[in-house]
């Protein structure tokens, strides 16, 4: 390729004079405020007044970090083997969904839609949801369908249940294939709650005609929740278990459906948890949700009251304390030791902490995703001797963040930390103003506030669009504990070269 | 938006969809099939290009939440399109309504930002409540001078080509027309459907300069909210690529008389094409030469680099799956390039669009008009392709499948457009299929051998 054909960067582009000229043509059309006028108002948007009026919008949201219900929903259902997601409602949030895991975790990702339209709105969707039940079934054969619902169809108030009995009376789809649904409107929760809902929709249709055991068999059930790095995740405690001798079943596995190897042939459905296993977990002794807040209410309310069993969910094994936490959970209630090879683990873990902590020690960072992970990481990171300072979650309730915020206030590198619930990423850069921080950890949303403020963006979370292979790595358990650092710490490093002088440039860092 | 209108718009009378028929024409989605976005998703799509404005959208977070920055649009100048501004409604003020709230909301958005103009987008949760956009905007436009555009486009309205209809729609209504521009100049145009993914408006620019041709518009492509306004005062409406905004150009010829042509900046040989066709519409004889002496120049200057283009990719085959319009502008830059295009999508395709297919590639062309992932991965196989051209949806399908890909949709992070456009795109063609890592990959696993 040739220098002048090679694809400059816009900026770079823009130098030219050729590009200098159209623009000096071009400022006749531009309604543009003169530099100094810019400066003033950028300062403005820098100033303690404007924070003060910035935390006092009521009705605008400025960049949400938070996505909705039936997007949770699909990531539930592809869990599932051979189930097909189906979003009741208009098809542009079907495609939405596709376009954000296809992006996320770059792997073809299927879903279909009902296509509602006008006339449904009207008439409610039950026509279109025989149709698309029938259709969908005859085009991509099945085991399973997994419906949610859009906005639309909650706000006409469709009455799934009777609908797919329907479907099934009119000979749509047959009387044996299950078709879990949950009701997931957007305007209420985010996408945590609908993974939540699907969840105990599957779940509980897929067990509701299994034959209760008078004992259990021993079994630990495991719902991964909605996670940005579930394939890694998933995977590194099915390591782990399986290092324990721990008999599971991770209920709603959608580790291989995300990360299908190069046949050179595309499947639509690949792995995930089978009709049987939900069978097997509905007399299993306990199961454990990973993140809290994708199994808060129906999903405990499901296994305890009507699996009976135990339900543990009050920790992420995410960092040391939490890993450490969670596997001696594990341990005691499946009754198997934790065996000296996951002890090594443990051991280099620390021994890569105690590596590392220098450039981790007293750093400040802002920090922005859903509420369990969000505070699993604050967890760790202060393991490691860094200060939140922002905390800022958007689908966080009032009682978890007053519950993060009382726990931080008595901890000593988390006493200057302030939780934000309920706020969003404009809120967030308010505060990174009036109190700057060292690095930002989130999602690739918060990829221009970063630059704005001129730290690193440490990217964990959901969605990230921007960097590959990240969700082939797991954040859980002692592994885990070396992924984040070498992503935090590398960053850092990075950033310091990037900023060092010549002075500075060390070859040893 | 009342159905009247709806229909009205369905109908567009220039749309070889609709001229056979007597109804509403634009095709339906089927249920239960993967579709592609929706009208919201259209309107999104052409208007938030638009740089200096605010853009808000009236439901709940999710819709903002689905569609921030996700297109590569790009901006030389401002960037305030990339804010994700929503009223974030929740389960009261789905019971209670929600005007209210979009009421403060871009009142807020005004005081804090003054931006030229705020778009109000409806979503399907707030049109089924009933909050009336249309006179909230107005409301805040009497209130406070600054331009508030009301995008009624709620999602189940129908699909993302006819989004772009309706935003197309409320840019006739309430903003082009609306300002003058300071100078006079001799030739004006608009490029209507180039939305400047991944700069490729900017690589047009510079020709249109060379000829003193001056852009008033691109719609909306690094567009100010200013330009759109002043889009009246063109010579001529070139359609970039899509019909989608079939309506804005055809209304405007019947308010202004300015006439309008389909044409592409996609391969040498459309590139030529439709700045001589813009020269011709609206210049004297001095601007036909000038433009004919810059097509042979540009041409010549790329031409040793096609010529080694031309020999890595001879008797190649191709096979495009993108929606609309782009398919024949794209069948032309490859075919420019000695290869073979052995089938295209037709999905979002018009019987105009077809029936240029057809005299592009011949009688044996295969059409796809539905994109199962496996209905392409056949075609591909059946039909012997060494490459796919689409979107990236199904980028990650092909490259399951060991095919050779490039994205030629808005994921693509490469322009395309121009002369220099057009190696580029061969150079992307020409590596994907040359890919070593594919090559790896299409030769078998090699364990058990020993």
């Amino acid at each position: 390729m040739t220098d002048k054909l090679k694809v400059q960067d816009h900026n770079e582009l823009f130098h030219l004079e050729e590009y200098q000229v159209s623009r000096e043509k071009k400022k006749e059309f531009e309604k543009g405020a003169s530099p100094e006028k810019l400066a003033e108002t950028k300062a403005y948007t820098c100033s303690d007044e404007y924070l003060k009026k910035n935390f006092g919008r009521k009705a605008l949201t400025i960049n949400p970090a938070k996505a909705c219900q039936p997007l949770g929903a699909l990531l539930a259902a592809v869990g599932f083997d051979g189930c097909m997601p189906y979003v009741h409602g208009s098809q542009g949030c079907a495609a939405y969904f596709r376009s954000h895991f296809i992006r996320h975790f770059k792997e073809p990702f299927a879903a279909v839609s009902d296509s509602m339209t006008e006339d449904s709105a009207v008439f409610g969707g039950q026509k279109n949801i025989i149709a698309g039940l029938k259709n969908a079934y005859g085009l991509y054969k099945p085991k399973i369908m997994a419906v949610s619902t859009t906005c639309m169809a909650e706000v006409i108030g469709d009455d799934l249940n009777a609908f797919i009995k329907n479907a099934r009376k009119e000979g749509a789809v047959p009387d044996d294939l299950p078709i879990p649904f949950a009701h997931t409107p957007s305007f209420v929760g985010s996408h945590v709650t609908g993974y939540d809902n699907m969840m105990r929709g599957i779940l509980f249709n897929l067990s509701q005609n299994v034959k209760v055991a008078e004992t259990d068999n021993g079994k630990i059930n495991i719902i991964p929740g909605f996670d940005g790095f579930t394939v890694g995740n998933i995977r590194e405690i099915r390591r782990m278990l399986d290092m324990m001798g721990v008999d599971h079943i991770v209920l709603g596995d959608n580790s291989d459906a995300l990360d299908t190897p190069q046949t050179g042939e595309y499947h639509m459905y690949n792995g995930g948890t089978s009709i049987e296993q939900v069978a097997q977990a509905r007399n299993a002794k306990a199961t454990f949700a990973l993140l809290p807040d994708s199994a808060d209410k129906s999903i405990a309310g499901l296994v305890k009251d009507d699996w009976g069993q135990i339900f543990e969910s009050s920790t992420a094994p995410l960092g040391l304390a939490g890993t450490d936490k969670w596997l001696m959970k594990v341990s005691e209630i499946a009754g198997k030791p934790i065996p000296k090879a996951l002890e090594d683990e443990r051991g280099r873990a620390l021994d890569a902490m105690t590596d590392s902590g220098y450039y981790l020690h007293g750093k400040r960072f802002a920090i922005y995703g859903d509420p369990s992970y969000v505070e699993a990481l604050v967890d760790f990171y202060m393991e490691m001797g860094a200060e939140p300072a922002h905390i800022v979650v958007t689908n966080g309730s009032k009682r978890w963040g007053r519950a993060l915020q009382k726990k931080l206030d008595e901890t000593e590198f988390g006493r200057n930390a302030k939780v934000h619930h309920g706020a969003d990423l404009w809120h967030l850069r308010s505060l990174m103003i009036s109190e700057p921080v060292d690095f930002l950890v989130g999602s690739t949303h918060g990829k221009i506030l970063a630059r704005e403020m001129k730290v690193p963006l440490i990217r964990l979370s959901f969605p990230i669009f921007d960097r590959h292979h990240l969700h082939r790595y797991a954040t859980f358990g002692y592994q885990g504990i070396i992924n984040l650092l070498l992503w935090t710490v590398n960053t850092l490093l990075d950033d310091v070269d990037n900023k060092a002088g010549d002075f500075n440039l060390d070859f040893v860092r | 938006m009342n159905l009247s209108t709806l229909r009205e718009l369905y109908k567009e009378p220039a749309c070889s969809h609709n001229a056979a028929k007597k109804d509403a024409a634009c095709p339906r989605p089927t249920p239960g099939k993967a579709a592609g976005g929706c009208s919201f998703d259209g309107a999104q799509i052409t208007l938030v290009p638009i740089t200096d404005a605010a853009h808000i959208v009236h439901g709940p977070a999710g819709c903002v939440g689905n569609t921030w920055n996700n297109r590569g649009a790009l901006s030389s100048g401002p960037r305030m399109n990339r804010m994700a501004f929503t009223s974030d409604i929740s389960n009261n003020d789905v019971v209670f309504g929600g005007e209210k709230k979009l009421y403060k909301a871009v009142r807020e958005i005004i005081a804090k930002y003054s931006p030229p103009a705020v778009f109000v987008y409806q979503t399907c949760v707030t049109s089924m409540i009933g909050d009336d956009v249309n006179a909230l905007c107005k409301a805040v436009r009497e209130k406070t001078g600054t331009p508030v555009i009301p995008v009624d486009a709620p999602g189940f309205t129908g699909t993302k080509n006819f989004g772009n209809r309706l935003a197309g729609d409320a840019l006739l209504r309430h903003v082009i027309g609306t300002a003058e521009p300071a100078t006079p100049h001799p030739y004006n145009v608009n490029l209507i459907g180039e939305f400047n993914i991944a700069g490729e408006l900017w690589g047009i620019l510079p020709l249109l300069d060379r000829l003193d041709i001056r852009l008033i518009c691109s719609l909306s492509g690094d567009a100010r909210f200013g330009d759109i306004a002043k889009m009246h005062r063109a010579d001529v409406n070139m359609m970039v690529c899509s019909r989608a905004l079939l309506n804005v150009a055809r209304r405007m010829k019947e308010k202004y008389g300015i006439p309008y042509f389909e044409g592409s900046f996609y391969g040498a040989s459309n590139t030529g094409a439709a700045l001589m066709k813009i020269a011709r519409i609206i210049g004297n004889k001095a601007l036909v030469s000038k433009a004919e002496a810059l097509v042979n120049e540009e041409t010549q200057r790329i031409a040793p680099e096609l010529k080694s283009l031309k020999e890595r990719l001879a008797g190649k085959k191709a096979l495009l799956y993108t929606g609309g319009v782009k398919s024949w502008s794209i069948v032309g830059a490859l075919q420019e390039l000695g290869m073979k295009v052995i089938a295209t999508g037709t999905k979002k395709s018009t019987e105009e669009d077809k029936a240029r297919i057809k005299e592009l590639m011949g009688d044996e062309t295969v059409m796809i008009s539905e994109g199962a992932p496996r209905k392409l991965l056949q075609v591909f196989h059946e039909s012997g392709a060494d490459v796919m051209l689409a979107g990236g949806r199904n980028q990650y399908t092909a490259l399951k499948a060991r095919i050779p890909f490039v994205d030629v949709n808005q994921e693509r992070h490469t322009p395309y457009t121009g002369y220099d456009g057009h190696v580029r795109f061969g150079e992307a063609v020409a590596g994907a299929i040359e890919s070593p890592a594919l090559a790896i990959a299409r030769r078998p696993c090699p364990f058990g051998e020993i």
